[in-house]
């Protein structure tokens, strides 16, 4: 599913390289943990692979398409096939959690009742559809979270980013999102979550722990 | 959920931006507003001097007065007869009569001053019109001079040539000042867009992030700004309209005037700004949207 091949790098107007030479390979429907300490390169390695930035040096793989390469014009094809969580949220705060969720699918082109459908489906997995109309802005964190983590899944993405997903939530609402992120909830899509939190690792089992110190893979587990 | 939440296309989208932020909207309509009747008055000056102008151009540019003798059926042959000729647009045979009639109407409210004329003292005409560009030179005065039964030939307006070629060179100008007005209304749109492309920055990084094309992200936009150039062109149409009503109050002008004949206002008027506006919207549009959404590095 995602292939990195010595992959850097180096934002303009830095010395030092975010990423060093990084290689890596993560096969579909696999769970991985990117772990690491604040600059480490967590959320650049999460930003080359949706494409929010270039690779200086290497190759970066998405689902066989070479994202290092990508047009900005073929970024959208590669985004539906996506969804991304933030530690952030970046919800809309004015709009329904419905709205919310159904952008993602509306984007894809899903119009009428299969939208309907579908988000009320998503909703129910994360259990808020007594929410469905409410403003997001006004939701709890871990609410918060939920709905962002029911935009990216709704259109059933192949692979789930998530960057710190759980760095804004208590340990409870943390659990819940986790929870969120294996199994059928993701369909079996491929995971890969960046946290700085080492109580998350023993959360999944079988999950793979990819180690990241300034820059450079140091371990795999 | 509501069914109809479903159903989100540009227009419903556009809609719903443009509720989110009220404020900018009357901005937005209230500058183009501005924008849109400048440019409606200067339509409305044009389209009157150009009316005047095709008035004034449009009159015969040669009299050629009829000897006491020649007989109405002489008047109208010489008039076909001058039809003809490569340098003559039109010529019509005015008899005495119509001439008085005309020059009593011309006189308006002081018309009663003929009442007291003991006889007709104007003579029969034929009124020529020249074709555009030919100047009423010697030669041809003297070529119409020499016909049987003309006895004078008169070059009613000699500067009519010299209007003609002025007017021409004006409408250029006109054309050109139009269109440095329509491309600065353009840019106030553009610059109105820009302004409301920044205002949903989060929003649109949002759309990128979840796989927004940029056609996908544009297309409210420009939908937006239409609307706003229409609800901007009825209000500047009105402006202009209320503006003609004060200026085409009876009020007298030298050499007995009136201003409300010079100041029409033109009934296409709203329609050519809707038009107008609906270009510069969509041209506005474009140029507002353009690289300020960007697919990479802001998401």
């Amino acid at each position: 599913m995602i292939t990195l091949e010595a992959v850097s790098k180096i934002y303009p107007g830095r010395r030092e390289a975010a990423l060093q030479e990084v290689s890596l390979q993560v096969p579909p429907g696999e769970f991985v943990y990117l772990t690491g300490p604040s600059g480490a390169g967590k959320t650049t390695l999460l930003r080359l692979l949706y494409g929010a930035e270039l690779a200086t040096e290497g190759r970066v793989l998405v689902g066989g398409t070479d994202v290092s390469r990508l047009p900005p014009r073929r970024l959208p094809s590669l985004r539906r096939r996506l969804g991304v969580v933030f530690q952030e949220f970046r919800l809309l705060p004015k709009q329904s959690v419905f709205e919310n969720v159904a952008l993602s699918l509306r984007v894809a082109g899903l119009r009428g009742t299969p939208l309907l459908q579908r988000v009320e489906e998503v909703l129910e997995q994360v259990k808020l559809s007594d929410l469905a109309q409410a403003a997001a802005g006004t939701l709890s964190g871990g609410e918060q979270q939920r709905v962002a983590l029911a935009r990216a899944l709704a259109p059933g993405p192949a692979l789930i980013l998530a960057d710190e997903p759980t760095g804004n939530l208590d340990p409870d609402n943390a659990l819940m999102i986790m929870r969120l992120l294996v199994g059928d909830y993701v369909g079996g899509a491929t995971v890969v979550v960046a946290t700085h939190d080492p109580t998350l690792l023993s959360l999944v089992r079988g999950a793979r722990v990819i180690h990241l110190q300034q820059g450079r893979l140091e371990q795999v587990a | 959920m509501s069914a109809p939440a479903s159903k989100r296309g540009p227009l419903s989208r556009a809609l719903m931006q443009m509720r989110e932020d009220l404020w900018l909207q009357g901005v937005a309509i209230s500058t183009l507003t501005v924008a849109l009747a400048i440019m409606g008055v200067y339509l409305v000056v044009a389209f009157n001097l150009h009316q005047s102008l095709a008035h004034m151009l449009g009159g015969p540019s040669l009299t050629l007065v009829l000897a006491a003798q020649a007989s109405p059926q002489r008047g109208q042959e010489l008039a076909a007869e001058l039809s003809r000729v490569p340098q003559v647009k039109q010529a019509r045979y005015v008899d005495r009569a119509e001439a008085l009639e005309r020059f009593r109407r011309q006189l308006g409210p002081h018309r009663r001053l003929l009442d007291d004329l003991q006889e007709n003292p104007l003579p029969d005409t034929v009124e020529v019109v020249l074709a555009p560009g030919i100047a009423p030179g010697q030669e041809l005065m003297a070529q119409l001079q020499s016909r049987l039964d003309v006895a004078e030939v008169v070059a009613s307006r000699p500067w009519l040539h010299r209007l003609e070629q002025a007017a021409n060179t004006a409408g250029d100008l006109a054309l050109a000042l139009g269109i440095l007005l329509f491309l600065g209304v353009v840019l106030m749109v553009s610059n109105t867009v820009r302004l409301a492309v920044h205002a949903r920055r989060d929003h649109l990084e949002l759309m990128a992030l979840v796989g927004a094309t940029r056609g996908y992200m544009r297309r409210p936009f420009l939908v937006e700004a239409v609307l706003q150039g229409l609800a901007a062109a009825a209000l500047a149409s009105l402006v202009v309209w209320a503006l003609s009503l004060v200026l085409s109050a009876p009020s007298k002008l030298p050499l007995g005037l009136q201003l409300q004949q010079l100041v029409t206002y033109p009934r296409l008027l709203p329609l050519v700004l809707a038009g107008l506006a609906v270009l510069a919207g969509l041209m506005g549009g474009f140029l507002g949207v353009g690289r300020t959404l960007r697919l990479r590095g802001s998401v």
